[in-house]
């Protein structure tokens, strides 16, 4: 499947055209990554986010007592990382490939900003769905009791 | 249409997953999370859809395993 079709399929890219999303298939970069493969780790710096090709992925953190959390599993079409592009603070939690072939594609920090700004009708969509995007996040960790909250 | 699902698993014993789905879940299908199997339980609408895709909240308990002989 080309690129192209695969974005096509990623909320994060609703309502861009086509000549749009051939603009930012050109600044994302696919990794594949074996099962239990670290992507990143907590606490380090953050300067690429992640779209979810094929395969899964766990976000793991710890508290601040040190024990490790589960804390979700983002299949295909999902966004991470997208919290350090935004705030350029540091990884909130470590994501780890579940599957073998777990493929992604990274957008870094600096190509994505560069591409809001040459066309702003582009980082205005993109920026309206990465909050949907968290949006639908923070309602599904409200119904998820495995959240403790 | 796509269906972007928020699946939780009942009693909060380990994570749930959102993932993008070809087909809407069914009560009865099972899921893969992480390692485990499940089974779905209730689907819901979570948001009103946008375009091609629509968004639901899945509820799923474990795979009974059947017991040895």
């Amino acid at each position: 499947m080309e690129l192209i079709d695969i974005l096509k399929g990623v909320e994060l890219f609703r309502g861009l055209s086509t000549e749009q999303l051939s603009r930012l298939a050109a600044i994302s970069h696919s990794e594949t990554y074996p099962a239990d493969a670290v992507i990143f780790s907590q606490g380090s710096p953050g300067d690429k986010m992640y779209v979810i090709a094929r395969g899964e992925i766990e976000v793991r953190f710890q508290d601040h007592k040190g024990v490790a959390h589960s804390a979700i599993y983002l299949g295909a079409g999902q966004l991470f990382g997208e919290m350090a592009l935004l705030d350029q603070g540091e990884r909130s939690a470590s994501v780890i490939a579940v599957q073998d072939g777990t493929e992604v594609y990274a957008i870094s920090s600096h190509d994505f900003l560069a591409l809001c700004q040459a066309d702003t009708a582009l980082g205005f969509i993109m920026m309206r769905n990465m909050a949907l995007d968290l949006s639908f996040k923070l309602r599904h960790r409200n119904l998820d009791p495995a959240t403790g909250l | 249409m796509i269906y972007k699902v928020s699946y939780v698993v009942i009693g909060g014993e380990y994570p749930g997953s959102i993932r993008n789905e070809t087909e809407r879940p069914q009560v009865g299908s099972i899921v893969q999370i992480g390692r485990v199997k499940f089974e779905v339980t209730e689907v819901q609408e979570i948001i009103p859809p946008r375009d091609d895709f629509q968004f639901l909240h899945a509820t799923v308990r474990p795979v009974k395993t059947g017991g040895s002989h």
